[in-house]
């Protein structure tokens, strides 16, 4: 299965949101800046990511662009998830639309395949969401990622958990995908012989009641759950509570959302998560893109579309104080110098491009709502 | 040894699962000899259609059902009507016809993504759950059991009492017999298909409060079902629904003492072992 290509291609053009401002002067308009996007649209997180990427290049506009005017323009492949077409699509950036600036992706093997693309034609990748740690391990000065990888994140979390949780013994239910396996390589050495189940599931499976027996009869009090399908970890929860396994539940970092939550329904209830982003943050540019989002889409963003916002907003913001929108090494080279306002605070880059942006947010599900833990 | 039980219980639940995929794939290659690679598109538009007549209708579960089933119906009806009927007057239409259905569980499948979106979502079956002792069964399961067993029975009823039946055994050994003796075979083969589908459809909206629905839940379901098949015996309906219970059972039994890895493993490496020893399947029969 999944051996058809499907290229479908998927391009976006943002329509100047200047209203009455431009009106009448549209001919004498300066080029518009483009950016390539890639996401697997298609998927939800793709979408989700895809959106954000849509509300930062209206709010540039809307602010009168960059650079003296100029316009943000989105070029949108679809990935599909698969490295393939991912490179398909990136060449399509690089040769065809001649773009030297590419944001977004989900998956890591397809940014991985993108990273190589980029500095062999000497582009800029700004990879969102991906968090496999060889993302920014290639030495190129011009790749950035701005999601959190799993050891920075197990760097917070594992203090939340030996610290305020203190389990005798822990379950964990893993995706078997190198996040699954990782995550539960670090919860062995943190926990050692206090870990009594492991086990890994593969990513299409949909009836997890084996696992869930298995782990109810290990005895754990904490059950860590790593994996990032929605209908997965919300299909856990939902047998955990069917199969009245009384443990406190954890989502590993970065994972749990709300559409999770409500897949899972009240069986989501008081399990607990942490992230680099939720909505409710107060600062004034969040407020704005929160506001934006909603009102474009009719729902409350999240981390994935925050991400795939800050990915468009930061290569702007660059690109503006670089003075320029054709050369790749002058932005990088910004980038890598300032620090950047964004919804989830203040992002500074280190020197291979990984983003960060203080601790992570712990998180909590109350009453069918996933909230700031107290 | 309460986890035992419990086991029996999931495997149970499961297999039932495979089965209800299995039995219209089974159905419709025992009667048109082919294989309907869209069967698991539409379990996945019976799932869909309970979760829109229930979430935005407000539909009552029970009564989502049957719409699901007719849904079905009508998809199966246009599945036969596009991509099976006009291809198995060939030469080599069996092979047309894989192909064909193959592309058209893409379409639908493509379809729901851009017209519905690929979000997962939960549907509320059944509430409450039966506790014997330390196991736990959901009534939503028991209910999928259930069903499933009258499905079975409903369909040994068909074909061994009523006059279709007869029909659709006569057209299952030598289409070419049954249109010397008059029966219309087309009209056999379309209802078949139908029927196939209405389970596949009833069976996507039974399983979807247990898997939540999911656009892939066909892709995932029918490679499963295409082991129960063969294990089984390919046109065997007894065989699909005992095969299906007994590779839900051996799977969540190897669960326990192994990783769902290892017990995913050995029940393919069971299939290829049938295709070697008993290419007929173990309900089937011997191919004169």
């Amino acid at each position: 299965m999944g051996i058809v290509a499907r290229r479908s291609v998927i391009a976006t053009t943002i329509a100047a949101l200047l209203g009455s401002f431009t009106f009448g002067v549209a001919a004498q308009q300066p080029p518009p800046v483009r950016i390539g996007v890639l996401m697997p649209v298609k998927s939800l997180v793709g979408k989700q990511g895809h959106q954000g990427a849509v509300v930062a290049a209206e709010m540039i506009n809307a602010d009168g662009g960059i650079l003296g005017g100029r316009r943000i323009e989105l070029v949108v492949y679809d990935t599909n998830f698969q490295p393939a077409e991912g490179v398909g699509a990136a060449q399509r950036l690089l040769n065809q639309d001649k773009i030297k600036f590419i944001a977004g992706e989900i998956s890591s093997t397809v940014a991985l395949a993108v990273v190589q693309l980029a500095q062999a034609n000497g582009a800029l990748f700004m990879a969102a969401v991906p968090k496999h740690p060889d993302v920014t391990a290639s030495g190129y000065d011009r790749v950035f990622r701005l999601n959190s990888t799993t050891a920075m994140d197990a760097r917070d979390f594992d203090i939340v958990l030996t610290e305020k949780i203190k389990p005798s013994k822990v379950a964990v239910l893993a995706e078997n995908s190198d996040f699954g396996r990782l995550t539960i390589a670090n919860l062995r050495k943190l926990f050692g012989n206090k870990v009594v189940a492991a086990e890994a599931y593969d990513m299409t499976q949909n009836d997890f009641s084996t696992l869930v027996t298995k782990v109810k009869g290990s005895g754990a009090d904490l059950v860590c759950i790593a994996g990032s399908n929605m209908e997965q970890y919300g299909n856990i929860l939902r047998l955990m509570q069917e199969l009245k396994l009384d443990a406190k539940r954890c989502v590993m970092p970065g994972i749990l959302n709300s559409e999770g939550v409500r897949v899972a329904g009240n069986a989501a209830e008081s399990a607990f998560s942490a992230d680099i982003y939720v909505p409710s943050l107060d600062n004034p540019l969040n407020k704005r893109f929160v506001a934006a989002y909603q009102a474009k889409y009719k729902e409350t963003p999240e981390k994935i579309e925050e991400l795939g916002f800050e990915s468009i907003w930061l290569l702007a913001k660059a690109m503006q104080k670089a003075g320029t929108a054709d050369d790749p090494a002058k932005v990088a080279k910004v980038l890598h110098e300032d620090k950047w306002e964004t919804p989830r605070g203040i992002v500074t880059f280190d020197k291979n491009g990984q983003a960060a942006s203080g601790a992570l947010i712990n998180l909590v599900v109350k009453d069918g709502k996933l909230i700031p833990a107290p | 040894m309460e986890i035992v039980f419990q086991q029996v219980a999931n495997g149970l639940s499961v297999g039932m699962g495979y089965a209800l995929v299995a039995l219209g794939l089974s159905l419709i290659f025992g009667v048109l000899h082919v294989i309907n690679f869209a069967h698991g598109e539409t379990f996945m538009i019976g799932g869909l259609v309970t979760l829109i007549v229930t979430s935005l209708l407000g539909v009552p579960y029970l009564l989502a059902l049957p719409i699901a089933g007719i849904a079905g119906a009508i998809l199966g009806l246009g599945i036969n009507r596009l991509a099976v009927q006009p291809l198995l007057q060939r030469r080599d239409g069996s092979a047309d016809v894989l192909l064909a259905t193959f592309a058209v569980s893409i379409l639908i499948h493509q379809a729901v993504v851009v017209l519905w979106g690929p979000a997962p979502a939960r549907i509320d079956g059944l509430p409450g759950a039966i506790e014997i002792g330390p196991v736990v069964l959901t009534n939503q399961r028991l209910f999928v059991l259930a069903i499933g067993l009258a499905f079975l029975l409903a369909l040994e009823w068909c074909l061994k009492r009523t006059r279709f039946g007869t029909e659709l055994r006569a057209v299952a050994q030598s289409q070419f017999a049954s249109r010397v003796v008059g029966i219309e075979v087309d009209r056999v083969n379309l209802r078949t298909f139908v029927i196939a589908a209405v389970i596949a459809a009833v069976g996507g909206g039974l399983l979807s409060p247990v898997i939540l629905y999911s656009s892939l839940m066909g892709q995932v379901v029918i490679i499963k079902a295409f082991v129960v098949v063969v294990i089984g015996g390919m046109g065997s309906i007894v065989g699909a629904v005992v095969c299906g219970l007994l590779i839900g059972l051996l799977e969540s039994m190897l669960g326990l003492v192994t990783s769902e890895g290892t017990a995913t493993a050995v029940i393919y490496s069971l299939l290829l072992a049938v295709l070697l020893v008993r290419p007929y399947g173990l309900a089937g029969k011997k191919a004169r």
